[in-house]
């Protein structure tokens, strides 16, 4: 097809492939430049979509991994406000039960989320304490509260039956 | 030829903007806040638009 596109110089040619003038390859015009920077946006954009993706994952609760439940320990023998310390979901995941009051347990995988140390319940201070650079850890939720910790600790649901004190699952597990 | 430079303005201000979401977004999501991590994802997204409408808009405009 004859075109008339050579009788025209410089003719019109704006697209998103041939960036680069022949005779002015080395030259990095106005828009150029302005391509490479839309060009930047989209890398920007599309590497987002996987940490969104991931992130929805988890608030949907696709991230919980069902383990087979483990027996902790039998209710009689934790003391309230006692803590314990078990294994879950391996046997080489440091975890922690503690006994709030009566009825509520609270249980965490107490690798420190710092720099995993393991941490440890002191019912003087009513918090969870990281000895190796003064973490602390609330109770209650797992929220680090001082020092160096900024995540919370991954927290095991646990539910009691006939007596006994079962670890159920790992909210958010991460490794 | 003069040429108006807003456009690369503008276009680089936005990336600007992309480089602190994504910052934003990353921290957030090893801070386990993946409603921020969200936020600042769509962020990042409706910037390429805007960048694109930017261009497309200023690639021709002379001072
Ligand atoms: S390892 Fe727990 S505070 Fe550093």
């Amino acid at each position: 097809m004859p075109s008339d596109k050579n009788n025209k110089i410089p003719f019109n040619e704006d697209n998103y492939t041939h960036n680069i003038e022949r005779n002015n390859e080395r030259k990095l015009d106005r828009r150029g430049f302005m391509k490479t920077l839309a060009g930047a946006a989209g890398v920007f954009a599309v590497s987002s979509l996987p940490w969104g993706a991931v992130a929805a994952k988890e608030l949907m609760g696709l991230g919980e991994k069902e383990y087979p439940h483990k027996k902790i320990t039998d209710v009689s023998k934790l003391a309230v406000g006692d803590s314990l310390e078990f294994k879950f979901p391996g046997d080489h995941d440091d975890a922690i039960i503690i006994r709030l009051n009566e009825n509520k347990y609270v249980a965490y995988q107490n690798a420190c989320t710092h720099l995993r140390c393991p941490v440890f319940w002191v019912k003087e201070q009513n918090q969870m304490v990281c000895p190796c650079h003064h973490g602390f850890f609330d109770a209650e939720t797992g929220a680090p509260t001082a020092g160096p910790p900024r995540r919370p600790l991954p927290e095991i649901q646990v539910k009691v039956e006939n007596g006994a004190i079962y670890a159920v699952r790992v909210k958010r597990y991460e490794a | 030829m003069k040429r108006s430079y807003v456009g690369v303005a503008v276009l680089a201000f936005i990336l600007f903007l992309n480089i602190i979401f994504t910052q934003y977004m990353v921290h957030q999501f090893f801070y386990e806040n993946y409603v921020n991590t969200l936020i600042f994802c769509g962020l990042n997204i409706v910037l390429f638009p805007i960048a694109l409408f930017a261009y497309k808009k200023m690639k021709n405009v002379k001072a």
